[in-house]
Formats: C-alpha cells, sequence, structure tokens
C-alpha cells in the first residue's frame, strides 16, 4: 500500500480530521446516514461506514463503484470522486487524505496489471479490506483503526483532539454529540495520562541527570583546585631542582677552579673532599658563590671559601669599594638579628658589622640563652657559632625549629668537615657562613634572607604574611642536601 | 685542615684586618680595641692550654681551645695564629699527624703552643709599627 498520507502537511490532517468530526454530527450526507439509521452503535468507525453507505447507495457508480465480485471497492473516476464526492460527504477536497484514512483503517491498495484491468478502469484506484463487502454491514464492526498507526500519531492527535473538544465546548455541543465527546475526552485523558506519567518519568530522568551533571561539575571543580595545587608543588619541586642542578654545576666548576689555584699553589688536596660528586663541604662554598652572584661580586676563589680561610694568598678582588652601595640599596634598615656568639672579639666584629648595615643586634653567648631569647622575642635572623659552652648551636636550632620554622638561622663556622655540614641543615639551618668571614660575606648573607622584607619592627601589628610567606619560600626553595 | 696546608706566608691578612680597621672612621679606636682584646684573650688561652699540657692532657677540652683562639684570630686577619690554633683543634680531635698516641698529640700540641706564642710576637710587633704604638 503507498502511504499517501506521508506527504500531508499538518495543516491538511487538521483539515481532513475536523471533516471527519463535524461530518458526524451535521454534515450535509447526514441524509444517507441517518436514512440507515445504524450508526449510532459504532461510532469508532464512521468513515468506514460513511463510504460503505455511499457505496450500498449506488448513486455514484460512474464515480465509486463495488467491483464486480463485491470483495474490493474501486474509484474509477478520482477526480469527479475528489471534486464532488469528498467535499459532500466529507467535507475536503483531498484524494491524499482520503487514501491516508482507508490507510489507517487498514484498506490495501489493489494492484493490477494494466492488461489485466477491466475495461475502462485502468486508471481506477481499488481498494480492499477483509470485512468490507458488498452487504456486509455487520462486517463493519471488524474494522478499526490500525493501532500501530495510531500510536505513530499519538501526539498529533492528542493536541488535536485537545483543540476539538475545545470548538465542541464553545458550540455549546449537540446532544447527539455528547456520547461520543465523552468518549473523544475519556480517550483523550487516557492519553494524557500516558503522557503525564511519561513526562515525569522523562522529568525525573532530566532532574536525576541534572543532579549527577552538577555533582560532576563539582567534582571537576575540585579535581581541577587539586591538580593546580599539585601543579604548582610539582613547579616548586622543579624550580628548587633546577636551582639545586644550577647550583651543583656551578659548585662543581667553582671547585675545579679552586683546586687548579691550590695546585698552582702547590697545595695538596685535603682528604674527604672530592669535586666529582657535590658533596657538604662543596654545599658551603657554592651557597656563598651564589650570594655574591647577586651581587655581581667577583667569583674567583677568595680566602673566605671552605675552610683556607687563612692560608690562601690568592689576591682578593678589589670589588668591596663600589658594592656596598650597591648592596646597601637593596637591604632595608632596621632588621633586628639574634647573635649567639661565645667568643667576644667575634661577637664585637660581628654586631660591628651588622649595625653598619642598620641592623640592630642582640646578643647572646651560648645555645640555652638562644633558645630562651627566641621563646620569648621575634628576630629577623639569627647569626649562630655552633661550638659554644652549655649547648652547642646545632642542637640549639633543632630546639628552635621545634617552634620558629620561619626565622633563619645562619650558621657561623670555622668547622666545613662535610659531616658537620650536613648536620647544621639537618638540623634546621638555613644555611652556612664559613668563619672568618668579611663584611660583604655577611652582607651577601644578609641580602640572600632579608632582601625584599620589611624588619618585623615595622610590620607591628599589621600582619604582613607577605613577608613571612616569602621567608617561607625561600625556605623551600632552598636546596637541601 | 690538613697536615699538608702550609703556614701563611704573611703574619697578617691584611685583606680583613682593612676592613676592620676602615670600621673606625664612625668609631675611633674600634681595631684597636678589638686587637687588644684579642691579646688579652690569646694569652689566657695560651696559658689554658699550657694548663691542660701539664695536669690533665684532655685532647678534648686542647682542641676546643685551640678552635675558640683560632675564630677570632682568624676574624682579626690575624692568619699565622689562626692557621696553628687550627692545628690544635685538629690534634686536640686526634685528626692530621702522624702520632697514633694521645701523648703524641699532646707533644703536637705542645710544639704548635710554641709556634703559636711564637706567631703571637709576631703579630704584636707588626700591629705595633702598624698602630705606632706599643701592644
Amino acid at each position: 500500500m503507498e502511504d499517501l498520507g506521508e506527504k500531508l502537511s499538518e495543516g491538511q490532517k487538521d483539515e481532513y480530521d475536523n471533516g471527519i468530526g463535524s461530518g458526524i454530527g451535521n454534515s450535509s450526507g447526514t441524509g444517507i446516514l441517518n436514512g440507515k439509521g445504524k450508526n449510532q452503535r459504532s461510532s469508532f468507525n464512521d468513515f468506514v461506514r460513511k463510504l460503505f453507505l455511499i457505496l450500498e447507495s449506488e448513486e455514484y457508480t460512474s464515480i465509486i463503484s463495488w467491483s464486480p465480485d463485491g470483495k474490493n471497492f474501486i474509484v474509477l473516476d478520482t477526480n469527479k470522486f475528489t471534486t464532488d464526492i469528498l467535499p459532500k460527504h466529507f467535507k475536503h477536497s483531498n484524494f491524499a487524505s482520503f487514501v491516508r484514512q482507508l490507510n489507517k483503517y487498514d484498506f490495501h491498495k489493489v494492484k493490477r496489471n494494466k492488461n489485466e484491468a477491466p475495461e475502462g478502469i485502468q486508471n481506477a484506484w481499488e481498494f480492499n479490506h477483509q470485512y468490507f463487502r458488498r452487504h456486509d454491514e455487520a462486517g463493519l464492526d471488524n474494522i478499526r483503526r490500525k493501532p500501530s498507526s495510531q500510536k505513530k500519531i499519538l501526539v498529533d492527535e492528542n493536541s488535536v483532539i485537545v483543540r476539538r473538544l475545545g470548538t465542541a465546548l464553545g458550540d455549546d455541543g449537540s446532544g447527539g454529540l455528547d456520547g461520543h465527546e465523552e468518549g473523544m475526552t475519556a480517550k483523550m485523558l487516557l492519553k494524557d495520562t500516558v503522557t503525564r506519567s511519561k513526562f515525569n518519568q522523562v522529568k525525573r530522568k532530566v532532574e536525576d541527570m541534572e543532579s549527577q551533571v552538577q555533582y560532576l561539575t563539582n567534582e571537576n571543580h575540585n579535581m581541577k583546585l587539586d591538580f593546580q595545587k599539585i601543579q604548582s608543588k610539582y613547579n616548586m619541586a622543579l624550580e628548587s631542582l633546577l636551582s639545586t642542578e644550577s647550583f651543583n654545576s656551578q659548585l662543581i666548576s667553582n671547585f675545579q677552579t679552586l683546586v687548579d689555584a691550590l695546585m698552582q699553589q702547590g697545595l695538596k688536596i685535603p682528604v674527604g673532599i672530592s669535586f666529582q660528586k657535590p658533596n657538604a663541604g662543596a654545599e658551603n662554598k657554592s651557597q656563598q658563590q651564589l650570594n655574591q652572584i647577586p651581587d655581581s661580586s667577583g667569583s674567583t676563589p677568595n680566602t673566605n671559601i671552605a675552610g683556607l680561610p687563612v692560608h690562601n694568598t690568592l689576591p682578593k678582588q678589589e670589588t668591596g669599594d663600589m658594592i656596598p652601595i650597591d648592596q646597601q640599596s637593596v637591604l632595608r634598615a632596621g632588621f633586628h638579628v639574634l647573635l649567639v656568639e661565645d667568643d667576644s672579639v667575634c661577637i664585637q666584629l660581628c654586631s660591628k658589622f651588622l649595625r653598619k648595615y642598620g641592623c640592630s643586634v642582640e646578643v647572646v653567648t651560648d645555645g640555652l640563652s638562644a633558645i630562651s631569647t627566641l621563646e620569648k622575642q621575634r628576630f629577623d635572623l639569627v647569626l649562630m657559632d655552633i661550638v659554644m659552652p652549655n649547648l652547642d648551636g646545632a642542637t640549639a636550632t633543632s630546639i628552635v625549629r621545634s617552634f620558629d620554622n620561619e626565622t633563619p638561622i645562619i650558621a657561623m663556622t670555622g668547622n666545613i668537615d662535610d659531616q658537620d655540614l650536613v648536620t647544621y641543615l639537618q638540623h634546621g639551618m638555613n644555611d652556612i657562613l664559613a668563619k672568618p668571614f668579611t663584611k660583604d660575606d655577611l652582607h651577601s648573607m644578609l641580602i640572600r634572607y632579608l632582601k625584599d622584607r620589611i624588619p618585623l619592627s615595622e610590620q607591628s601589628q599589621d600582619s604582613d604574611n607577605g613577608a613571612k610567606s616569602y621567608a617561607e619560600e625561600r625556605i623551600l626553595k632552598k636546596p637541601r642536601i | 685542615m690538613s697536615q699538608a696546608t702550609k703556614l701563611p706566608e704573611k703574619v697578617i691578612n691584611w685583606d680583613i684586618l682593612n676592613e676592620i680597621v676602615s670600621m673606625d672612621e664612625d668609631d675611633m679606636g674600634f681595631s684597636k680595641s678589638l686587637l687588644m682584646q684579642f691579646f688579652d684573650q690569646a694569652m689566657s688561652t695560651f696559658d689554658q692550654i699550657e694548663q691542660h699540657i701539664k695536669t690533665d692532657k684532655d685532647l678534648d677540652q686542647l682542641g676546643q681551645l685551640g678552635h675558640f683562639l683560632k675564630g677570632s684570630s682568624a676574624s682579626l686577619g690575624l692568619q699565622r695564629i689562626a692557621w696553628v690554633c687550627e692545628r690544635i683543634q685538629n690534634y686536640g680531635q686526634k685528626r692530621d699527624g702522624p702520632a697514633v698516641s694521645d701523648e703524641n698529640y699532646i707533644k703536637l700540641i705542645q710544639q704548635s703552643l710554641e709556634l703559636a706564642r711564637t706567631e703571637f710576637v709576631s703579630a704584636k710587633k707588626e700591629l705595633g709599627e702598624f698602630y705606632k704604638t706599643e701592644f
């Protein structure tokens, strides 16, 4: 069967369905229908019954008639059928709609070869339904709309029915329509209910999905945050790794330079220091070297590098004159420094230097006093001798670190033995200033830990975390052995 | 430091001492008073070393005294004294040196102390000339 209805537009469908609806009650074809008076019983296939009555009346045999055997009916003249019969009995003039309606009631177009067709009906349309027979009115009860096609256009029909109901009510619906209308309403309500439960189902699903999307969005957001955190940590780790690396290579080359210089002077290289692998002894030196770099001070081995304090006779670079001016510009005045030292000469010298750089100095002479002082008061920096009475500087530092992780603590020592250096750093000291140190060595250390920082005394009450976190950052970044 | 390192050629490392002397600009007599203080400190430390050698032969104590004087002498640029003090420190820790017995280390410290006193006199002389005064 050709499904001609596929070609119909929405408007045509409406027109067609309205035609059926209104045609039931007050069509001009009621004469025929009422004449037989048998249509009340089964209103579900009025279209078919109307067609049956037209055929039985044999009013238009030249246009539409039963086939000779009475099993099929034939539209002999589609043009006249469309222009005369359709408007009169079906309130429209669309042959395609008529065919589509037949299709809905499970009529089939009978295909015949042209040769096979009886004379004069080659262009006729012949339709067949197993219960649509000549004179067989009872058989009409078996003709119903196909459920499948009904399902297919469910939404369309639903909307159409709602509109029709509105029209009927507006017309103050005739009595004859009531039963039919009720049936339609029930049908409509039934469809509506199904639709609503389905709608609710879908709604629930959508709501579920929305909450899931929300959950996933949150999850995603959290993961992004975590990822960012991890990435920043990774970057930090990478940065410190890179600085350690450059640090090490610098250290090795500097060490080599130093070794060469010593060799030239005919000095034997001390046992236990090797330049092949960066070790603790080298660490100390390269840190000093690093300190010097920002000051553009010469990196030629000078007398204060790593354990050759008094023996090295290499000429010192005469850069001391310009550097302090340069350095002074970046180091603020007013830092409060705790000097932990037991030797009076060193105390005087070191505090003299510190005051020269604008620092205020408090002096204690052993590790125990250092701890108790740091418990009571905060300092911008601590310079700590190692060998002292009562408690050595390294142990004191490890105790201080149990309550203060921020204050930079710099070891001052003449002991630059590998193992000692490792011990100092493991105890939580930030850096090592090898004794004896020059004014510039000390200044480099101050720059390294106090540059860009605001003295605690100036920070006063307003909690300036910026400076602190900077300090922490510096500590974090500091390569550890 | 190791046995192999040589005694510095010059008594005083003037690079270091000059830096301290330059501090006199805003504090008259600073470097001089510091040196005076050091000489007192050195004298008493030498005496303490002497005592330990004569009495308890406590290598640990001797090493610490050596370390102590090494720090102050080095920071003043008195590099030959500092060098000797370091020897004493190392002997006290039983490092550096051919000695195998404690007694040998005590002997080495004894020798170093004599050298330190000699260097002490040399330093005083050179500084006396610089400051044009008698230490």
